[in-house]
């Protein structure tokens, strides 16, 4: 269920009032009609929070606008989103309020989607201040109903079981409980719920009988805000029909474009016209010997003819000229939005996403839909007109004929009818065979080296050949469907044909036809026919048009789920002081921070140490604001990270990888990447500092040799040590070490270690390392395991207690001796 | 890793937890059982695993058991297993959050939300799994066998 609600600034609304009836639950089952828009004004902070107060157990989510797209110019409207999904007839209050008794109010609910055998079942936890509820949907339709008394609950807890989860509940005094169960998605929810119950439990044994729960609420305590999910913004519609949205802004060419189209089409109609004309005035008589040739009568003919020939010539020009150019300009600002929108979207959506059907999207879709509006979409415009004047024509020279002629056009249009649901899907299967074939192709060539090691081209080989196949296939399959109709319509043109052959003929024989009118006829309908072919086609075209338009739009609906702009606090260079404090971070439905507090002063280079898989990356990513914690905050200089402007905060940031990423272009630019205004002089200097400088300065070009996509020229020391250069140059106040050194060899290790002496002096380190060497200079050293920290203190310390560092540290020098 | 099978002790006691003795007699309280490839062979390779997360022992061909330990084995890991299969599918919507799939599973009727192209992956085999937005895992084992309407439905998103 989804409830979303709109504010925005100026108009006024009483408080509560509009709140509790958008926030009712709904009572229809239809998605559609449970959303609603509510104009409010603000600040409304407060009754934000109010409602985020009342509901905090459906986990409330608020988005703020991208800057941007704001309405009426105010930055700020906030979307609500109820996440959690309810049978109504299930829940609507009146179902519940029948259970309760008098004075009971509900504290929380929670939904399990599932029964005790994993079959899929809705039933509804609801703990009030004196009672634990559970109601169950039940195939019947009533709803069993169970209760337990809040005072004789001694746990209830929580246990997560690969993709489900269980929320178990025990009786105090004596055995007995029960248990449910649900998707692992919903872990939050019940998290949400259990700690409402342990909130309400204490209070209760606080004795403090009338203490209200709701304003217990822990102080710091996260009230429910979420912005981890991806939201694709609700506008939906034919995609199609977007695109002509799209173009909006060009409506001055598209109009001239329509008007020369209408133009060049009427012109070519009037040859047959006139040729009809000449066959009944000039060539019939004469062919009958009634008069002789008179070349005067012929002259006027000829010249109309000559004349619409140019002005049609002329008017197509300009109108495939126009309508490319609109084509391209749609296309190319497509592009441009997509790849602006791809950079504005976190690496959520990339780690989500595969390279190559990106690439696919913004390449090969964007590009059929240029040859949609530019050829397909135009000439549709120009058939429909020509379909309809022909038509319109056909009737006034010969209604009967005309009748007979247009026959056989209801039965295409069922035609088409019939196979348009056919071609969509198979578009759509063929769009995405092209894109994995893509994938294949972004997957396989930057893995090349990894292919020849094991020597698997033969298996990669194969692997393109079957995602080609594929292609070849789906494509086959729609080209087998409409292949079938131009033949099928060229078939009823000749029917049709016939048909004015026969009737023709024997109104010719009547008298009431001429045959130069007959002879006009039957251009006409061929004409007439040929339209109807060449829209037949369009519907194929724009079937695959709107597949390519789906995936387009698809990504443009993404979203920023980061609130990339929703810090506003502008800061300018930070002192480096980082607080975590209480975080919790938890990725689809795995926990991997479980509460984190430390305290990094400005200056102090912590190290990070721990096993593989502990949080030491997702910690350090979250420091970078990659991510959002889901719980508790991360303070910079005293400001909460989610109020700083995520540029100006990233611009005091330097990240060195494991992997250090070069892009295609000289040394000089890849280092003065993070500040393309940089001098010569800083360029060299912090190549000096990363000792950088004396292989640069070997190689033939010197700063200006280039390096390919991952600077494959380069060792990967030397790789490493251009990305320190690179960290050095914006000379940043917060340092990220991501296992700089781990990938390099003990000599390459010492030249790297030198470089990052001179870059960690000064500024505020974290830094993931499981060489010695690199920790050798941290103040602290903070063990993770299991998403928290079990250890912290200097080298000498940990070593003492002996406990999980100890045992580090004996394995890494045990590896370093051998 | 492969103890042989006749060592193989799967007990449950009287707390209700699973016990494994290993090959060498220690007795293992509240062990658990993990399939290791639920999607593509779920009826081989079953890892038993310590209550920290250790391995134990791992069963190649759950059909080389005992009867009786792999009646429990099979119960037990019917408690943590959840991938439905998808029998029919009756529509695929879209919603504001990508589409909205309406399906019947060997679990049920139920409706979930797919957010995006690659959430429906072919697995090796022929079958293939759709992964909705709160990541549960449902498998079509094999495409070809469902019905025409629900054939050409997903053919449409797949």
């Amino acid at each position: 269920m989804l409830i979303k609600c709109r504010l925005s600034v100026g108009k006024a609304l009483k408080v509560g009032e509009r709140w509790s009836e958008l926030l009712e639950w709904p009572r229809d089952r239809n998605p559609q009609r449970r959303g609603g828009e509510l104009e409010h004004k603000l600040p409304l902070a407060q009754e934000i929070d109010e409602m985020v107060e009342k509901f905090r157990n459906l986990s409330v989510t608020l988005y703020k606008t991208p800057a941007g797209r704001s309405i009426g110019g105010s930055p700020a409207y906030l979307s609500i989103r109820l996440s959690t999904s309810m049978p109504a007839d299930l829940l609507t209050p009146p179902h519940l309020e029948k259970r309760l008794e008098a004075g009971e109010r509900v504290l929380a609910r929670f939904q399990v989607d599932l029964d005790q055998r994993l079959q899929f079942r809705k039933g509804l936890l609801v703990m009030t201040n004196r009672r634990l509820l559970y109601l169950e949907e039940n195939q019947a339709g009533s709803t069993p109903f169970h209760e337990w008394r809040l005072a004789d609950i001694g746990e209830l807890s929580l246990e997560e079981m690969g993709a489900t989860a269980a929320l178990r509940l025990s009786l105090s005094g004596h055995a007995g409980g029960s248990h449910w169960r649900f998707t692992a998605g919903l872990v939050k929810e019940a998290d949400t719920f259990v700690a409402r119950f342990l909130e309400h439990q204490q209070a209760l044994a606080g004795a403090a009988p009338s203490a209200e729960p709701e304003s217990n609420t822990a102080p710091g305590e996260d009230d429910g805000l979420d912005f981890a999910d991806l939201v694709p913004n609700p506008t939906h519609g034919n995609p199609l029909l977007r695109l002509l949205k799209f173009s909006r802004s060009w409506l001055r060419l598209i109009v001239l474009g329509l008007f020369l189209t209408i133009a060049a089409t009427s012109a070519s109609l009037l040859t047959p016209w006139i040729t009809g004309r000449l066959v009944d005035t000039l060539l019939i008589p004469l062919q009958t010997k009634s008069h002789e040739i008179e070349w005067p009568q012929l002259l006027p003919y000829a010249a109309m003819l000559l004349g619409t020939a140019f002005v049609a010539w002329l008017l197509k020009w300009w109108r495939t000229f126009i309508v490319a150019r609109i084509a391209e300009l749609v296309t190319s600002r497509l592009r441009r939005e997509l790849f602006e929108h791809l950079q504005r979207l976190s690496l959520i959506y990339f780690n989500k996403k595969r390279t190559g059907d990106l690439i696919s999207r913004i390449g090969t879709d964007t590009d059929r839909l240029s040859l949609f509006i530019s050829v397909n979409f135009i000439d549709f415009v120009c058939d429909m007109f020509q379909f309809a004047f022909t038509a319109l024509i056909l009737f006034k020279i010969h209604p009967l004929l005309a009748f007979a002629a247009l026959g056989p056009v209801p039965l295409v249009a069922w035609l088409v009818k019939g196979v348009r649901g056919h071609l969509l899907g198979g578009f759509a299967a063929s769009s995405r065979a092209w894109s994995l074939m893509t994938s294949v192709l972004s997957d396989t060539i930057p893995g090349v080296r990894v292919v020849k090691a094991f020597a698997q081209e033969q298996r990669e080989i194969a692997r393109f050949k079957q995602t080609d196949h594929h292609v070849f296939s789906t494509n086959d399959r729609v080209n087998r469907t409409w292949s079938f109709f131009s033949p099928m319509i060229e078939m009823f043109t000749d029917l049709g044909l016939l048909i004015i052959w026969v009737v023709g003929a024997m109104t010719v024989a009547h008298g009431s036809l001429t045959v130069g009118v007959l002879w006009c006829f039957v251009t006409y309908t061929t004409r007439f026919y040929g339209r109807l072919e060449a829209m037949s086609r369009f519907f194929a075209a724009a079937q695959r048009a709107a597949a390519s338009a789906h995936r387009v739009f698809e990504v443009l609906d993404v979203e920023p789920d980061m609130p990339a702009t929703a810090g506003t606090r502008r800061i300018g260079r930070l002192s480096g002081r980082i607080e975590f404090r209480d975080i919790k971070f938890r990725h689809g439905s795995r926990q991997i921070i479980r509460g984190i507090n430390l305290d990094i002063a400005p200056g102090e280079m912590i190290g990070l140490v721990g096993p593989s898989g502990a949080g030491k990356t997702t910690l350090v990513n979250l420091a970078c604001r990659f991510f959002d914690v889901s719980e508790g905050a991360i303070f910079v200089d005293g400001h909460d990270l989610r109020d700083i402007h995520v540029e100006d905060f990233r611009k005091n940031i330097g990240l060195v990888l494991q992997e250090p990423y070069l892009f295609f272009g000289t040394i000089g630019d890849n280092i003065a990447y993070g500040k393309p205004a940089a001098t010569r002089e800083e360029i060299i200097a912090a190549a000096k500092a990363a000792r950088a400088h004396e292989f640069i300065m070997k190689l033939a070009d010197g700063y200006d040799s280039m390096v390919g996509e991952r600077g494959q020229q380069l060792s990967g020391g030397e790789r490493q040590r251009i990305s320190i250069a690179r960290a050095l140059l914006i000379d940043p106040a917060i340092l990220i070490l991501d296992e700089a050194t781990s990938s390099v060899d003990t000599e390459t290790e010492r030249e790297i270690q030198r470089a990052l002496d001179n870059l960690v002096h000064g500024r505020t380190t974290i830094a993931i390392a499981h060489r010695l060497g690199t920790l050798r200079l941290a103040n602290r050293l903070v063990v993770l395991e299991d998403g928290r920290i079990s250890e912290i203190g200097t080298h000498e310390q940990l070593l003492q207690t002996s406990g999980t560092y100890a045992r580090l540290h004996q394995a890494m020098q045990e590896v370093s001796q051998a | 890793m492969n103890p042989p099978t006749a060592h193989f002790d799967l007990q449950r006691n009287a707390a209700g937890n699973l016990t494994f003795t290993d090959a060498a007699g220690t007795l293992h309280d509240n062990v658990l059982p993990l399939r290791l490839f639920p999607l593509t062979d779920p009826q081989h390779w079953v890892a038993i695993t310590s209550a920290t997360g250790q391995d134990l022992a791992c069963i190649e061909d759950l059909a080389a058991l005992p009867g009786p330990t792999r009646e429990l084995l099979l119960e037990a890991l019917a408690q943590r297993d959840f991938v439905p299969l998808i029998l029919s599918i009756h529509a695929i919507l879209r919603a504001a959050h990508g589409y909205e799939w309406h399906v019947t599973t060997d679990r049920g009727k139920t409706h979930f939300t797919v957010e995006n192209d690659e959430s429906i992956q072919p697995l090796a085999g022929g079958s293939i799994v759709v992964m909705d937005h709160r990541n549960t895992r449902y498998l079509i084992p094999d495409p070809t066998t469902l019905d025409l309407k629900s054939r050409q439905r997903l053919e449409r998103y797949y």
